[in-house]
């Protein structure tokens, strides 16, 4: 997918670490890392709303859209 | 009475399903051990008592000890079938007992459960063809074939693939839901 999250380059940028991030946003570890790491399908405005607050950014530096290479798809899916 | 979870419909059926398996683990076991028992015996059929009333037909000869095999080998393999269709239900009902229905291993186990009731099926089918040429060459007449289309079956198994879809697409859901942050 061709969707970044620079959740990473925000946390060194504010000195922050993801279990801080985590403990000031409500959100598991886990899930912050599954974020991170882009592996994430989806985000809500709720999270996001709640990531720009304690980053003190857009979600337009913590979400950017990159083109992939010729022919990846724009959505994987996930087969059952 | 809750569908889910532990003291659930789910949990007493898995239950059922529990003996349901052991007893089909019997069944087999006892047809493979009278399937020995009767090729081992078919080398004297006298042993075996030179005849046997089955249906009201009567057997005896030298084909006695094949047919009765034969008969027990379809038996276990019947019984086969149905331990993998119950074996997978009692699986399903463990993610039901957990509260997690849309597991996407039940997808798979729905797809085996269609597949073996339409093997089974076909089974009966061959089975009853088998029956009707055997009865033709050894004079049986009275020899109940039964090999009617069951469309009862038929339907399951088309709503089984259907079932197995759904699961299919919840599976695909689940995963989103579970990547959603």
């Amino acid at each position: 997918m061709p969707i970044r999250v620079r959740l990473d380059r925000l946390l060194v940028q504010r000195r922050m670490s993801l279990t801080e991030l985590a403990d000031r946003v409500g959100v598991t570890i886990a899930n912050l890392s599954i974020l991170k790491t882009g592996k994430a399908r989806a985000i809500r405005f709720s999270t996001l709303a709640s990531l720009c607050r304690e980053l003190e950014c857009q979600p337009g530096d913590l979400v950017v859209w990159e083109p992939g290479p010729p022919g990846e798809p724009e959505d994987d899916g996930l087969e059952g | 009475m809750r569908a889910l979870g532990p003291g659930s419909v789910s949990s007493f059926l898995k239950v059922i399903l529990d003996v349901v398996r052991w007893v089909l683990f019997v069944s087999a076991g006892a047809g493979g051990l009278g399937i020995l028992a009767v090729l081992l015996l078919s080398f004297n059929p006298d042993l075996l008592g030179g005849a046997v009333d089955i249906g009201g037909v009567h057997l005896e000869g030298a084909w006695l000890g094949p047919l009765l095999a034969g008969t027990l080998l379809v038996w276990v393999l019947y019984m086969a079938g149905a331990i993998v269709i119950v074996g997978r239900l009692r699986r399903i009902f463990q993610t039901l007992i957990a509260g997690d229905p849309f597991h996407p291993d039940n997808v798979r186990r729905l797809r085996v459960i269609g597949a073996a009731l339409a093997v089974l099926e076909l089974g009966r089918y061959l089975t009853a063809a088998t029956l009707h040429l055997v009865s033709r060459a050894l004079h049986l007449e009275r020899l109940h074939v039964g090999g009617e289309i069951n469309l009862t079956t038929w339907f399951a198994v088309l709503v089984i693939v259907v079932l197995a879809e759904v699961f299919r697409e919840g599976a695909r859901l689940r995963g989103e839901a579970e990547l959603t942050i």
